[in-house]
């Protein structure tokens, strides 16, 4: 303020609207101007993911399987789904179990459906932390392209084994991918973001700018935004990680693969829920539906989950969970293979094989496959 | 609801359409508007209660915004039917006593208490003054209700010191005679309450909002694409500038005995612009969103880091508080009318309690006198023929800036468990001149940024010829791409709060 100013003016400097300053900057671009700036950005939407998928190198090998890190890059995955799509008529779709977690990418059940068949037929689609409701929704926006193929579809009966798991738990919520599960079609007790987080999930589902702007984060800058990583990396230019190739196909052993015995893992009670109240088992039923409308032949793999490690009376509830599910398998008229437990030092865990368990369930597999 | 989110975003899709369809109806759009602005400011509160049910009565946002707002309203009809300049006197001292009895309980009882409790442990008094929620919590005993519903610590509303500041206005005009009454309850509600401003500002008058409400405003082509230019630059500003800067500065801030000398100083500079991109920012989308309504909100920053003097900062700087201090306050306590020692006491006062109004904290009183030091320091030099013509503009620009820059320290500084904010604002101007010359790895992007604004700013307030380059046709829409790319590319999406909505 300046008083010596007053001195000479009334004793106001209430502003009016005739004398009111509108801008501080030059900013102020007419109706024609904004129709250039809104063509270009229209533009930019459309287009910059499918240039920039023209300009980074992607190729898929044989037994590819989506890096670890990269779990999150749902644009790769679709990515990689459309190319699947092309290369190979046969997709297994689920969650670490398809995806392999004790074992490396050539020990995966599609390496070894694969190598029992002799052709390069089956593709591993599976991705880390994937339960059914998020598979739901991998299936339905970042898995578009497959269509008029065949699918094995992994139902993992360890998202039905307790409450937390079927996200039933109003006090936990423990999601791997929380920007697939439904974010308002669904009420999720536990599930307590930010409206403008599953407003901004709902609009990544649907505008693939949005999920590539996500993968270059995730697949160049080590998974956060841009601003974030120069803090990591003050004096590095920021566009030069642009210029380096993807990350390769994931060949990394996450867990040492010994049976679940040897690695100090005690006996569970789960207490699984029922299957009519199961939010996982509704959403694997709309992940069925949505790749049978596509045309899709969808087999369905029921477990075949570590029943050794189960106490008796967890593992009469999930006896009698797995017969429920193949009944309404077989009603449903789905095909299905719901084998037996393997053995159990083929297992590393509650639910993933060990490179044997895969070798052993891919000979059975092969056998009942359509 | 912050303008830079989806939910937002939703909001105003709801709200916009309807809004033209009423707007021909001035009661219907009064109607519409309160209704809209109570949802916006309640979503604060649907926020809360979504994460914490058993909380989210306790939140008095709404009640309190009604409230003040209903008192303001009555206490003007009451002076309207006063018939003597005592009564009318009567209401506005009602009027102010609430305003003030509101804001000084929610954002300054915390403070009194503890500074007064210790004064008097000082003095050896054994008397304690209670703790601010003893007395709600004393109304709760009195009626039996239920020991989880007691308080367990004062809710600071956010942006109460806007709102009962712009609600006051009213109030102060109308007994000095300067608007007219507002008859309609839900127009005044309106006025009080108006989304796009109501949380950080700009104040508005009622002499400048109220005939806007009062009629249906006029929406031109240029009020929308004027709309849309001032949210890109107030998006830009929030979003790839402020928050960018903020996670340079908060770690620092948070713990500055971790940082050597260059990287305070920096994180100090950084925050300046911080809360500049920040609340400009916020007032630049405010007044966009206003403008596609065919409202005109006042200016409320004019590029303050090119001032040249304390003065010119201030008279660039929250221009609408600035002005409501000089109105409600520096004029009436005689301004400079008499004599330059009473013109500095009004100057110095009016500072420091504008520094009060941001927070209650001792930092905030010493960053307001510092101001008023340094404008006292500084005003008669700022009058010269010297400063004026035979000072390089530049280097006026540039004391402004380093002056101000330091005073943020001041601001900036939050007391954690181990400091005090005073302690902590000592501890970063100390170890600034006693640190070690280390990298304080700033990123270049950062301060390349920020580095292209200052020049932009700079240029576009000098006179030299090539700043018509700025207004050139392919440059602004350059400009616009360019922004929208960043954000849309490299800025993450933010649910940052602002940082005046503290205040």
């Amino acid at each position: 303020m300046d008083p010596k100013k007053s001195r000479h003016e009334p004793e106001t400097s209430r502003p009016t609207l005739a004398d009111e300053p509108d801008f501080s900057n030059s900013m102020r671009l007419t109706g024609a101007e904004w129709l250039v700036v809104g063509l270009f950005t229209l533009a930019m939407v459309l287009l910059a993911p499918s240039l920039w998928s023209r300009v980074e190198k992607f190729e898929i090998e044989p037994d590819y399987r989506i890096p670890h890190d990269l779990s999150n890059d749902y644009w790769l995955y679709d990515r990689y789904s459309r190319q699947a799509v092309a290369h190979y008529d046969t997709m297994l779709i689920g969650d670490s179990v398809i995806w392999g977690e004790y074992v490396t990418r050539q020990e995966t059940l599609s390496h070894y459906l694969n190598e029992q068949t002799g052709e390069q037929r089956f593709a591993n689609l599976g991705l880390d932390g994937v339960d059914p409701l998020a598979l739901a929704g991998l299936v339905e926006h970042y898995a578009r392209s497959v269509s008029g193929k065949n699918v094995i579809l992994f139902c993992n009966l360890l998202w039905m084994s307790s409450p937390r798991r079927d996200y039933q738990d109003p006090e936990h919520f423990d999601s791997s991918h929380p920007r697939l599960i439904p974010q308002f079609s669904r009420r999720i007790a536990g599930y307590k973001e930010d409206y403008s987080y599953r407003i901004g999930a709902l609009v990544e589902q649907r505008v693939p700018f949005n999920s590539w702007t996500s993968h270059l984060q995730a697949a160049y800058y080590n998974q956060t935004d841009i601003p974030s990583w120069t803090l990591e990396h003050p004096y590095e230019n920021p566009v030069q990680p642009l210029t380096r190739p993807l990350p390769p196909s994931d060949n990394s052993l996450r867990h040492p693969p010994i049976p679940w015995f040897k690695s100090g893992i005690a006996k569970q009670d789960f207490p699984w829920i029922e299957l009519e109240t199961s939010l996982q088992w509704q959403a694997f039923r709309r992940t069925v539906d949505i790749l049978q409308r596509r045309g899709n032949r969808v087999f369905v793999l029921v477990g075949p989950f570590n029943e050794h490690m189960l106490e008796p009376a967890s593992l009469q509830r999930y006896l009698k969970m797995k017969s429920e599910i193949v009944n309404w398998l077989e009603e449903a008229k789905v095909p299905h293979h719901a084998p037996p437990a393997l053995a159990s030092d083929l297992y590393g865990d509650a639910s993933h094989p060990l490179a044997a368990g895969y070798a052993e369930l891919a000979r059975q597999l092969k056998d009942c496959l359509p | 609801m912050l303008f830079h989110t989806w939910v937002f975003f939703v909001f105003f899709l709801i709200v916009y359409p309807v809004y033209l369809v009423v707007r021909a109806n001035n009661r219907l759009m009064n109607w519409w508007l309160m209704l809209a602005s109570y949802v916006f400011y309640g979503w604060w509160w649907f926020a809360t209660s979504h994460q914490k049910p058993e909380e989210c009565w306790k939140n008095p946002y709404l009640l309190l915004l009604f409230g003040t707002s209903a008192i303001d309203y009555l206490m003007v009809l009451f002076m309207d039917r006063s018939r003597t300049q005592a009564m009318r006197r009567l209401w506005l001292i009602v009027s102010l006593v609430s305003n003030f009895g509101f804001l000084g309980y929610f954002k300054y009882s915390d403070f009194i208490t503890t500074n007064l409790n210790a004064l008097l442990a000082t003095m050896g008094s054994s008397i304690e003054l209670p703790n601010p929620v003893a007395y709600p919590n004393a109304v709760l005993a009195a009626v039996n209700a239920p020991s989880d519903w007691y308080f367990t610590h004062v809710v600071l509303p956010v942006g109460i010191s806007f709102h009962t500041f712009q609600s006051m206005s009213y109030t102060i005009d109308a007994y000095r005679g300067t608007i007219q009454t507002e008859r309609s309850f839900v127009r005044f509600l309106t006025f009080v309450s108006f989304f796009p401003q109501l949380v950080a500002g700009p104040i508005e008058r009622a002499s400048n909002l109220l005939p806007q409400l009062q009629r249906t405003p006029p929406i031109r082509r240029q009020d929308i694409t004027d709309g849309l230019s001032l949210f890109l630059v107030g998006f830009f500003k929030k979003v790839a500038l402020a928050d960018y800067l903020g996670k340079y500065v908060d770690p620092i801030y948070a713990s500055p005995e971790r940082f050597d000398a260059p990287a305070l100083i920096l994180a100090t500079v950084a925050f300046g612009w911080q809360i500049y991109f920040d609340f400009s920012g916020y007032t630049d989308m405010a007044r966009g969103i206003a403008r596609v309504m065919g409202f005109h909100l006042m200016l409320n920053f004019n590029n303050p880091y090119a001032a040249t003097g304390l003065g010119d900062f201030w008279a660039r700087w929250h221009i609408s508080l600035s002005t409501w201090f000089k109105d409600y306050l520096y004029f009436p306590l005689g301004g400079s009318r008499h004599g330059p020692l009473l013109t500095y006491r009004n100057m110095f006062l009016t500072m420091v309690i504008s520094g009060v109004w941001h927070g209650a904290d001792w930092t905030f009183v010493i960053w307001g006198a510092l101001h008023a030091l340094g404008r006292c320091l500084t005003r008669e030099l700022e009058q010269t023929v010297f400063y004026k013509e035979r000072v390089p503009t530049l280097f006026k620009q540039a004391w402004v800036f380093v002056f101000v820059t330091f005073t943020w320290i001041f601001f900036r500084a939050r007391g954690d468990t181990e400091y005090s904010s005073l302690e902590k604002a000592w501890l970063v101007i100390s170890r600034i001149f006693t640190a070690a010359w280390t990298d304080p790895r700033c990123p270049l992007l950062m301060a390349g940024l920020v580095l292209a604004v200052w020049v932009y700013q700079l240029l576009y307030t000098s006179r030299l010829a090539m700043a018509r380059v700025l207004e050139w046709s392919p440059v602004r829409v350059g400009l616009a791409v360019a922004m929208i790319a960043y954000l849309a590319i490299v800025a993450q999406p933010s649910t940052n709060a602002f940082i005046y909505f503290q205040f």
